[in-house]
């Protein structure tokens, strides 16, 4: 046995930080699933190729390809044959709601434990950012 | 010979006088894999990437790349596979467009066109003289000229060895847009094990001319169980005999144990599960035995 000390879960700059709890292509469709959010790529556009990604986020192609793969199977993304992957139509919307339901689910609850527990009401919180 | 395979290698072995360089590797690579070579210096990296080149002689053990033998059809080979060796160096007199002209008069496979496309990518112009460029700007344009062949497997030896982190990002990001099509491989040894693991569907692991560890990166997470844990129960991790204990870093639970197999189930319940690190793995797999004595 060896006992060292090790920086790998410290990250590198060299690329993006992999949390080592979850699948890097979890991750990585998580990510994705957040751009999409955004609108980038917008519904109906294509989606970038898988070694324009792979090269983006340094990963493994095969890698990106379960990402995409995930995106797909939560009706994300459609296979348009020969033309590759595109943002479906209604992507925004479902994404949406399910984040919704994520958080209220589980952020929610613990958000509301620690502002209990900092004694911070609803009257306290603004919600214009420069007001 | 399996048409899918690019590389396969049985029980080969390569000698140094009487130093066994290379000792009983056996492993195999298919078409469209990212493979590492990862091992410590003398561990036969070098060797073993020359061989398949044709380079080294086997003294025992077959080899067959892209179903050649590569002493015999060393010709034939290197039209079908590119090899940047460790000590590569482009000359210094000439320009980048002289390369690109020597390189189409040279290589069968070769396409300038495609040379120039990539080093579009570059900040590299073909009217560059090798000289005027940077070490980062001098591996790139070494790179778009070999990823220029059309080849089927890409042998580099440390290909970013004394590169700034910049540099050796934009090295991987144009291997893996511009050369990795899901038919063609690359196989690659380095030191920078935790940059490049991603990037990896598989690893060759070398320890002193002996083959550790051959595996894909997915067998690994499977095999491999990484179990991050508390400082309050280090003594019964330690008793369940991991490879590998470590620390580490903020955010985490500040020390972590690496088993071979799933260790028994009252063990993984004193931490949490997590994916393995090559870094751990191959500090695990390939120490010295001098480097071997420290202890918590």
């Amino acid at each position: 046995m060896v006992c060292y000390l090790s920086n790998t879960p410290l990250g590198h700059p060299m690329q993006q930080t992999w949390d080592q709890r979850l699948p890097i292509y979890q991750q990585l469709a998580d990510l994705l699933a957040a751009r999409l959010l955004d609108g980038d790529p917008p519904e109906g556009d294509a989606m970038p190729s898988v070694r324009a990604l792979a090269g983006r986020y340094l990963l493994n192609p095969l890698t990106v390809n379960r990402a995409l793969q995930a995106l797909g199977d939560a009706g994300l993304l459609e296979n348009r044959r020969g033309l590759g992957l595109y943002v479906m139509p209604g992507a925004r919307a479902r994404l949406r709601a399910s984040e919704r339901e994520r958080f209220l689910a589980t952020e929610w609850p613990r958000l509301r434990a620690h502002l209990r527990r900092l004694d911070i009401g609803p009257e306290q919180l603004r919600w214009e950012e420069n007001a | 010979m399996d048409a899918n395979l690019l590389v396969e290698a049985r029980s080969l072995g390569v000698r140094y006088g009487a130093k066994r360089a290379l000792d009983d590797v056996s492993f195999t690579i298919p078409k469209g894999r990212v493979v590492g070579l990862l091992g410590h210096n003398g561990a036969g990296k070098t060797t073993l990437l020359k061989a398949l080149v044709g380079l080294v002689k086997p003294a025992q053990g077959e080899l067959a790349v892209l179903g050649m033998n590569p002493l015999r059809d060393r010709v034939d080979l290197l039209e079908q596979a590119c090899y940047i060796p460790d000590v590569a160096i482009l000359p210094r007199w000439a320009r980048v467009a002289d390369l690109i002209g020597l390189m189409s008069g040279l290589h069968p496979r070769f396409s300038a066109a495609r040379a120039r496309e990539l080093l579009r990518r570059t900040s590299v112009d073909p009217a560059d003289k090798v000289k005027s460029l940077s070490k980062g700007m001098v591996v790139q344009a070494h790179l778009a000229l070999v990823a220029a062949i059309d080849a089927r497997l890409m042998i580099l030896d440390e290909p970013t060895l004394g590169l700034d982190v910049l540099s050796r990002k934009a090295f991987y990001e144009m291997l893996i847009d511009e050369w990795c099509d899901g038919e063609r491989s690359v196989l690659v040894s380095t030191h920078q094990v935790e940059e490049i693991e991603a990037l990896l569907s598989d690893v060759l692991m070398l320890n002193e001319g002996k083959l550790v560890l051959s595996i894909s990166l997915e067998d690994m997470d499977r095999r491999f169980v990484a179990l991050s844990h508390d400082a309050s129960v280090a003594e019964q991790v330690a008793a369940a005999h991991p490879l590998l204990r470590y620390r580490t870093g903020p955010g985490t639970a500040g020390n972590a144990a690496l088993f071979d197999g799933a260790p028994a189930e009252q063990v993984m319940r004193l931490g949490q599960r997590v994916r393995p690190s090559l870094v751990d793995l191959f500090v695990a797999l390939t120490r010295r035995p001098e480097l071997d004595r420290t202890q918590f």
